[in-house]
């Protein structure tokens, strides 16, 4: 924790630390329910599964790329598992299957990104389109039931107190902070982020390691998608549906820099705590659900400002 | 190492044309020549950059072949380009050991280590920094060129190749990099400069190469060359003078 801090923008993170704690403070001012138990691990559920989503987001914009397609491939990931779930597949090869399948939608993403030199927004908006229309084009649109089975633990089980997707999502954190921090791989991808021409010449395979980033972030998705899908016992074609924004805003909020090279996961886990706090005490507040819009934009307006101050300026 | 009638084009424009170099270890050439004269293609195809059209090269007397990138830093060569190519977002130590972090079990960086060899690194370039933890971007210009000069030798870098290293500085950063250029003269290192700054030239270098519309125009050490000289052979006023070395390979004659 405190190499991170001392790697990071110790103001941002030191910035976003106090805006949590007013945020937390306000709310439980404001409502008797915010400040318990069974109130913070509502958040931690509502975060954790979009909170894997965004752990990848981060290594892809640490090296200096974006994703728009994540939530699309972990709802593809959530079909794929759900089907095969009711063909009574092997528990195990389920999910390596459903994990693989975004894998393979992140290999595409790669492709189309490293080789065929697309820019990444354009790349995956296309992507994102083409995976969600699949994911609907399977059944036809209809929803999977798969009900109770072996996964459901997964996404319903709960161990010392905390679902184990809040467990999952805290060891998915702790592991990405080791990689990024103590890797050699993991510094190269703040260097190419930085500048990928510098470690070009100086032999960092800079195109294979940003494509393995990709197919990492889908994985991160698929493992979403699946938790997902064990946690209501349906797959949703439409599952988390314009929750692209909401993850990129953590992203953002959390000190990522959109030209990459800067940032890390303390950064986006703190900026995730704030939006999802932010939501959950809009609900408890009984605010109606078109302000929550309203302030969820201005979560994403605060942080692509904050980014381009953080660059020294903004659009020219 | 030696360079043999190398030539190269893109499209109908030669770059290069019939160059032949000799680089010696412990000897600094200062590469000059107007815009287009070829200094930048010569540099990129002895950085593995550019793949030349024709030509041969020798390095300790034996051929060799420069293909790419990492068939020169196999062979010792290390180029600082005019960019300087750093990750401003980076440390100090990082980005002296960028792409040769010292490693702890195959994947691990041994962040300690490289600290500690960068920090050695720079006392022996006799380079002054607040700290090698210190992010480049927030370093002044000559920084940031000694930065990139110790990753050339960090690198293993027996021949250095500098683009223009002390454009867009001042005169006191300009001097820190003379300073280094002549440090590594005395490490035994061969180095190539690229500069448009005939201020200094003829006191940090060995030999002067004037390029010339892609041809090596002059060739000479600088004990026996003037600046007024060298701007003749830049803008062509003065006939070619090839001298000591690349004389023979050169078209066959001294020019």
């Amino acid at each position: 924790m405190i190499s991170a801090l001392k790697r990071q923008d110790n103001w941002t993170l030191i910035g976003l630390f106090i805006t949590l704690l007013m945020l937390i403070a306000l709310f439980s001012w404001q409502s008797e329910f915010f400040f318990t138990t069974r109130n913070f691990i509502n958040i931690g559920q509502a975060i954790s599964i979009r909170g894997l989503i965004a752990i990848g987001l981060t290594v892809v914009m640490i090296a200096g790329g974006l994703d728009l397609s994540m939530a699309a491939v972990a709802a593809v990931a959530g079909m794929v598992t759900a089907s095969l779930i009711t063909l009574e597949v092997n528990s195990v090869l389920v999910g390596v299957l459903g994990i693989a399948a975004a894998g393979v939608l992140g290999s595409f993403n790669a492709l189309l990104i490293v080789k065929f030199r697309i820019n990444p927004i354009i790349a995956t908006l296309g992507t994102l389109l083409f995976y969600r229309g699949l994911a609907f084009v399977s059944t036809g649109g209809d929803n999977i039931v798969i009900g109770v089975n072996a996964w459901s633990e997964l996404g319903r089980g709960s161990w010392l107190g905390a679902p184990i997707t809040v467990w999952l999502f805290l060891a998915v954190v702790v592991l990405g902070m080791c990689f990024m921090r103590f890797t050699v791989a993991g510094n190269h991808l703040y260097a190419i982020g930085g500048n990928s021409e510098a470690c070009r010449n100086v032999g960092i395979r800079v195109d294979r390691l940003r494509g393995w980033t990709y197919v990492a972030q889908a994985c991160l998705a698929g493992l979403a998608g699946l938790m997902l899908t064990s946690q209501s016992g349906t797959a949703l074609p439409s599952a988390l549906n314009g929750a692209e924004l909401d993850i990129i805003a953590a992203v953002l909020l959390g000190g990522i820099a959109l030209s990459g090279g800067r940032g890390g996961l303390l950064g986006t886990l703190l900026g995730l705590l704030i939006i999802g706090v932010v939501q959950n005490g809009l609900i408890l507040l009984q605010v109606q659900i078109y302000w929550q819009s309203v302030v969820r934009g201005a979560i994403l307006i605060i942080a692509v400002t904050l980014d381009s101050l953080r660059r020294g300026g903004g659009y020219r | 190492m030696r360079l043999s009638n190398v030539s190269k084009a893109f499209g109908q424009v030669k770059a290069l044309v019939d160059v032949s170099l000799d680089l010696h270890a412990g000897e600094v050439v200062g590469l000059l020549g107007d815009n287009g004269a070829g200094k930048s293609t010569l540099i990129k195809i002895l950085s593995g950059n550019y793949h030349a059209d024709e030509g041969s090269f020798e390095y300790q007397g034996r051929p060799v072949t420069i293909n790419r990138p990492a068939d020169a830093q196999a062979l010792g060569i290390a180029t600082v380009y005019q960019d300087l190519a750093l990750v401003e977002t980076r440390s100090v130590a990082h980005n002296i050991y960028l792409g040769r972090e010292p490693r702890r079990f195959g994947y691990f960086m041994d962040r300690r280590k490289m600290e500690r060899d960068a920090n050695v690194m720079l006392e022996e370039l006799n380079i002054r920094l607040a700290s090698q933890k210190t992010d480049v971007e927030l370093l002044s210009g000559g920084q940031r060129q000694a930065v990139a000069l110790s990753r050339a030798i960090a690198m293993g870098g027996n021949i250095l190749l500098l683009d223009e290293p002390t454009a867009a500085l001042g005169v006191e950063q300009t001097q820190q990099v003379h300073h280094l250029i002549t440090s590594m003269r005395r490490q035994d290192k061969a180095v190539v400069v690229i500069t448009h700054d005939l201020s200094d030239i003829l006191d940090i270098t060995d030999r002067i190469a004037v390029l010339r519309q892609g041809k090596l125009w002059a060739y000479a050490p600088s004990s026996e060359t003037t600046t007024n000289q060298i701007i003749g052979w830049i803008t062509g006023v003065a006939p070619p003078h090839v001298r000591n070395g690349a004389v023979e390979m050169n078209n066959g004659s001294d020019q």
